[in-house]
């Protein structure tokens, strides 16, 4: 394989970054995905934490050095991540689990397969347009597909962020899944939350993606959103891969990347932890130290009631 | 080096809503106290203070931790909530319970209830072993109810031996002590391993990366047995491990002791996991039924109370 990829994830204007953004490959797949934990929900940045891990994990697990199966890999994966924070939530005693949008895909053998939940959103450009991107699991989404909202109102529709989709939470996911799609060479495929599409149009994704290498044209892109958002920017992540022919005998970039000569059992994997990753697991802060006196009180007086 | 020991607060120290009255025990990783509420109902409270982490010289109430263990005193801490966590989520007459948690003097507390009784050990140590059959058989049945109940939340308890198991003046059995309890799902790596205590503890706890399950605390749990008949702790597992020097008590034990009985504290002592009870169920079905067809009052077990009591006495 052969591609360019570049990754990066903002804060905005909020207080705490709750995207995760990841991508890990081995010499013959390669996993993108975004999560965007759900702010309005207890403990959304872990909830997006937790999922990024879940699947990452699971696909250096799975793909050695191939997925047999990448199709059933995303719905494997996304359906343990879900659990995973269910689990969690039962761990730690929490009234609801949090909650998670995620878009993840898998490039094996020249052809993407992808898969999300909620509103963080695929999109395909392929000779400088939108070829495809992944439909929204939102009530604005579902309005505009029954004629009642024009597109162009959609970004400032109350219901914008009302979500019937996502990981975690009190209801099963509704994952949706791609057909599998080659790939082309030239093909550019880029995962971003709503904090990235919501601001700016297609024409500008289109036009910052292409014009310049990766490395900067995401930049520039979120440094687009971060300004037309202005006050109010949420976080802002992507994750965007350009794919290049291996046989292709024009000049590599020197920033693409072949995985030829990996080693079969090679992986490499970034995993933007932005503000989880400062602590390993023994640290222990105040926060969290007021929270689990708090938690463990709690269930003694749930259970004081019981008696 | 020795590590230097903690001083315990004083008495009559006003330690947030409750009053100390004296120092109950001392271990590696806390002080237990009893001490009084507003009520003047009387509670057990743990201190979290791990000895070679954390120092309180005398006089003084904040103990001292330095910028070096700062980290892993944090991180014990964490394993302390744990023991709460764990506790908070278990109510069962059998098992101790924790009534309050909070935070003072730069570290934490748990109160839990206080008990009235004496340990399992020290009865053990009293009699030296040799208890009565109907009184080992009485007090495991109904621990083994407390332990059902841990089991069923998930947990293990993992540090189960006699002075871990308090009878109540009414004969009742509490198990106490979830200090190195474990969710058994759990992924943290432990930076500070539990102390298990030598002899009572399964050979799998010795191990690295071991499946730890029912079956580890019922390891446990007949090294109780076999001290309740012997009156000391079996050989180290890991020194079993090795070379096996632990004699069945159904040999050595043989003819003061129902056969039944001793067969099946031999069956939890197995080294192969596999080859003990799998289920605390099976094991105090096993207690329980002593075998078909011996004769027992039909009140036997309603009446187990008060027999418990004229065994073990009010003092």
């Amino acid at each position: 394989m052969r591609f360019t990829i570049y990754q990066e994830s903002r804060t905005g204007q909020r207080a705490s970054n709750q995207d995760r953004i990841a991508h890990c490959y081995s010499r013959e797949a390669l996993l993108m995905l975004v999560a965007d934990g759900m702010g309005g929900h207890l403990h959304g940045e872990l909830a997006a934490h937790l999922a990024a891990q879940y699947i990452a994990q699971a696909f250096q697990r799975e793909a050695r050095p191939r997925l047999p199966d990448p199709g059933l890999f995303l719905s494997r994966a996304l359906a343990g991540a879900h659990h995973a924070i269910l689990d969690d939530a039962l761990d730690r005693l929490l009234p609801e689990a949090p909650r998670t949008t995620l878009v993840a895909c898998v490039v094996q053998d020249g052809a993407a397969y992808w898969a999300h939940a909620g509103d963080s959103r695929l999109y395909l450009l392929r000779g400088g347009h939108v070829v495809t991107r992944s439909r929204d699991h939102s009530r604005t989404q579902l309005m505009i597909d029954q004629g009642l909202l024009q597109p162009e109102d959609a970004h400032n529709h109350p219901g914008r962020n009302r979500l019937y989709s996502c990981l975690g939470g009190n209801h099963a996911p509704q994952v949706e899944h791609s057909p599998r799609t080659p790939l082309r060479d030239g093909d550019i495929l880029a995962l971003c939350s709503d904090g990235v599409w919501g601001p700016v149009g297609d024409d500008s994704l289109v036009t910052h993606l292409t014009a310049t290498p990766l490395s900067q044209g995401v930049p520039r892109l979120l440094d687009d959103a971060e300004r037309r958002a202005g006050p109010n920017a949420d976080n802002l992540s992507m994750v965007a891969m350009c794919w290049h022919d291996e046989d292709n005998p024009g000049p590599a970039s020197a920033e693409s990347i072949s995985t030829r000569t990996m080693a079969i059992d090679d992986f490499t994997t970034r995993l933007d932890m932005t503000s989880m990753s400062k602590g390993p697991a023994s640290d222990l802060n105040e926060d969290e130290i007021e929270r689990a006196i708090r938690e463990i009180n709690e269930t003694i007086r749930k259970f004081d009631q019981k008696r | 080096m020795p590590s230097q020991a903690n001083c315990a607060l004083p008495q009559g120290f006003q330690l947030d809503q409750y009053r100390i009255e004296r120092q109950l025990s001392l271990g590696g990783f806390s002080i237990v106290y009893l001490a009084f509420d507003a009520h003047d109902t009387p509670v057990a409270i743990k201190e979290y203070l791990p000895n070679s982490l954390a120092l309180r010289k005398d006089g003084e109430t904040e103990p001292q931790v330095s910028d070096e263990h700062r980290l892993a005193f944090r991180y014990g801490m964490k394993c302390f909530f744990e023991e709460g966590r764990a506790l908070a989520k278990l109510m069962h007459p059998n098992v101790v319970r924790v009534l309050n948690f909070f935070r003072a003097n730069g570290t934490v507390y748990m109160v839990m209830q206080f008990e009235r009784g004496r340990t399992l050990h020290d009865y053990i140590q009293k009699h030296r072993g040799e208890l009565k059959e109907m009184l080992i058989r009485a007090v495991f049945a109904r621990l083994l109810n407390g332990l059902r109940e841990v089991h069923a939340h998930k947990l293990l308890h993992l540090d189960i031996k006699p002075s871990n198991i308090y009878l109540r003046n009414d004969g009742t059995p509490v198990l106490l002590d979830f200090g190195a309890a474990r969710q058994t799902l759990a992924s943290d790596q432990p930076v500070l391993k539990p102390m298990y205590t030598p002899g009572y503890a399964a050979p799998e706890q010795y191990e690295k990366d071991a499946q730890l399950g029912p079956w580890t605390d019922i390891y446990s749990v007949g090294a109780a047995l076999y001290a309740s008949v012997t009156g000391s702790a079996p050989p180290r597992a890991d020194e079993r491990a090795v070379t096996d020097v632990l004699q069945p008590v159904a040999r050595t034990h043989a003819g003061r002791y129902d056969a039944q009985l001793l067969e099946l504290i031999d069956w939890c002592l197995q080294l192969d996991p596999l080859a003990r009870p799998q289920s605390v169920y099976a094991l105090q079905k096993a207690l329980i039924h002593r075998h078909a067809g011996a004769d027992r009052p039909e009140n036997w077990f309603s009446d187990l109370g008060s027999r418990l009591r004229s065994f073990i006495g009010r003092t």
